[in-house]
């Protein structure tokens, strides 16, 4: 990871990133957030004491108390436990479009900025075509007509992003193509196909990943404003813009069913772009 | 300049015409159409089979969309085949509300996002910029249809103040136009404002270290002549950039914020159109979203050589 010429251990290279957290306090302001984030989603049953199914009529849309924090919804829910088992939800269908369109758009990135000519030029048209949408635009057009399931809207936002990884990549190999080590490869004999894996990859491959927390706000923000539209999960499944779509309709009665579920968007989006930008900024020092 | 606006177009009607294959194609291979709608499930085979007929769907498909691009090519959009109204009108009048709520958007995006960005570049690493930056770090997390169900409720419980549910045009009555897309334009003004100010920002802070900054400093010009006419010359063109990629994301946003207020722009009718399965005024619809997506392009491009005469367009 780094160029001191003393190969340093594992944890001391882990040390000394964490040392230099303490001058950047947004970075670490993110990865506390974001750990946060995590621990709700691997351990729901921590942070809700309620099921985020379980019905009770005769408590509907009551307001935040002691034994409901967040208040409940329409049908007497809970409002807490919809938000908290929401993020395993959410953010999982995130992550699933994110690696996706990060391995797609990238392996078709590399290969065209390596490899150039017709495979280029095809591939550059169709990545027109998705770009000349606006993003959100675009994913309502597939989840629309393809119908509100999750396996479509995942697919939806792998579409929408894999342009974007496309280009970095892309640019990344082209970048690389050009540099000695390449020639110098080329020149001992390996096939273009192991200078591509083994030499280009690896070296493009840190500029996808820190994309991949790049974009995740903003996949997160889409995939939302589908649930919301009413294009992404279903009820009665607990999904933050699903369960703004329901609050909408009782915004005025019951606000709190849809300002606790837009603050963990809110919270959530916020933590992942500090620690992209965190790293950003990490990797355009090297 | 010519040559290079002829060429632009040129790609760009390829685009637009790749895209439009994509679409037709796209909604014509998913199970379920306009007659499957109208009629309901115990539909009579006879009547499916002529409406069908009737709106060409019998037909394979690449010859429908020939008949499709033939009438397009010579201005005809269509009717509509839920509201048995020309498409054309249709859009048109949707187009109008989405045009009317991303200008004013963009303006007020402007009018806000601008000068925080100045006023954090100039207070760097000060209170001020801390102030400026945490705001825009919480406009660019908040959805912006949360930023609009918040703003709702805000107006509602300190004013007692809602919007107006039916929407009334501009020509009709300002006051009541403008008291309805005041809370849209407001919701997604606060997130591009957030963008902008960002924007802004970083541009003036690495301009700032730049030498004809220094340079300009050091020959005694006023803060005032550097500032206006050395470093907002040199800024204006990613400023011109990010003004283009600002009117897209709008133009995006809109579809969510339209359908939150019940406004009748684009967005609600492409939304409306994929639920009916309306094939005409949808690919009408998305054709006009591509097609402007494309000249704000294209302008962006073109302004770079009027602000700064060293571009040499390629």
């Amino acid at each position: 990871m780094n160029a001191s010429s003393v190969d340093p251990t594992f944890r001391q290279r882990v040390a000394k990133h964490a040392r230099r957290l303490r001058h950047e306090p947004d970075l670490l302001i993110g990865l506390v957030l974001s750990s946060f984030v995590l621990l709700v989603v691997l351990f729901p049953g921590l942070f809700a004491g309620h099921s985020p199914l379980a019905v009770n009529v005769d408590r509907a849309m009551e307001a935040p108390s002691a034994t409901h924090l967040f208040g409940t919804d329409d049908v007497g829910r809970d409002v807490l436990a919809r938000v908290v088992y929401g993020a395993r939800i959410t953010l999982s269908i995130c992550a699933s479009a994110l690696v996706l369109a990060a391995v797609i758009g990238g392996a078709l990135g590399l290969l065209s900025g390596f490899v150039g000519g017709r495979i280029d030029m095809l591939f550059g048209r169709l990545i027109d075509v998705v770009l000349s949408f606006p993003p959100i635009i675009f994913g309502v057009m597939v989840t629309g007509i393809l119908g509100p399931k999750t396996t479509n809207l995942i697919f939806a936002l792998t579409v929408v992003y894999v342009p974007l990884f496309f280009r970095i990549a892309r640019s990344g190999a082209m970048a690389e193509a050009g540099m000695i080590y390449v020639e110098a490869a080329r020149s001992m004999g390996l096939s273009q196909g192991r200078i591509l894996l083994r030499h280009v990859a690896r070296n493009v491959l840190p500029v996808i990943l820190v994309q991949c927390m790049v974009l995740f706000p903003l996949v997160l923000q889409i995939q939302s404003a589908l649930g919301f539209l009413g294009l992404g999960v279903q009820p009665p499944t607990p999904d933050w813009g699903a369960i703004l779509q329901q609050g909408k309709d009782y915004i005025l009665l019951a606000p709190w069913m849809s300002a606790f579920p837009g603050l963990a968007i809110l919270i959530t989006a916020l933590a992942l772009m500090l620690v992209g930008r965190g790293l950003q900024r990490r990797m355009d020092r090297r | 300049m010519g040559v290079y606006i002829a060429k632009r177009l040129a790609a760009s009607a390829v685009t637009a015409l790749l895209t439009s294959i994509v679409v037709f194609l796209l909604v014509r291979s998913v199970p379920g159409d306009v007659v499957g709608q109208m009629l309901g499930q115990t539909s009579d085979p006879v009547a499916a089979k002529a409406l069908r007929e009737f709106f060409g769907l019998d037909q394979p498909v690449w010859r429908q969309y020939a008949n499709w691009l033939g009438r397009v090519l010579a201005g005809d959009f269509g009717t509509s085949w839920t509201r048995g109204q020309p498409v054309m009108g249709m859009v048109g009048s949707a187009l109008g509300v989405t045009i009317q709520l991303a200008a004013a958007t963009l303006v007020l995006a402007t009018a806000i996002g601008v000068p925080l960005g100045i006023l954090a570049a100039i207070y760097e690493g000060r209170a001020p910029d801390r102030i400026v930056q945490a705001f825009n770090l919480l406009g660019l997390a908040a959805p912006v249809f949360w930023i609009g169900l918040m703003l709702l409720v805000g107006m509602s419980s300190s004013f007692d103040w809602s919007p107006p549910l039916m929407y009334v045009p501009l020509h009709e009555s300002v006051s009541e136009n403008l008291s309805i897309i005041a809370l849209p334009v407001l919701s997604l003004a606060l997130l591009q404002a957030a963008a902008y100010s960002q924007f802004v920002r970083q541009s003036i802070v690495s301009a700032l270290g730049q030498d004809y900054v220094r340079t300009a400093v050091a020959k005694g010009l006023s803060t005032r002549t550097v500032f206006f006419r050395h470093l907002l010359r040199n800024i204006g063109i990613p400023l011109v950039t990010f003004m283009g990629l600002i009117l897209i994301q709008i133009l995006g946003g809109a579809v969510i914020i339209e359908s939150l207020f019940a406004l009748p722009g684009l967005g609600r009718l492409l939304l409306s159109s994929i639920e009916t399965r309306d094939y005409p005024v949808l690919q009408a619809g998305l054709l006009v979203v591509v097609v402007i997506a494309m000249l704000v392009n294209l302008v962006v491009d073109l302004s770079y050589r009027i602000i700064d005469p060293r571009v040499r367009l390629s």
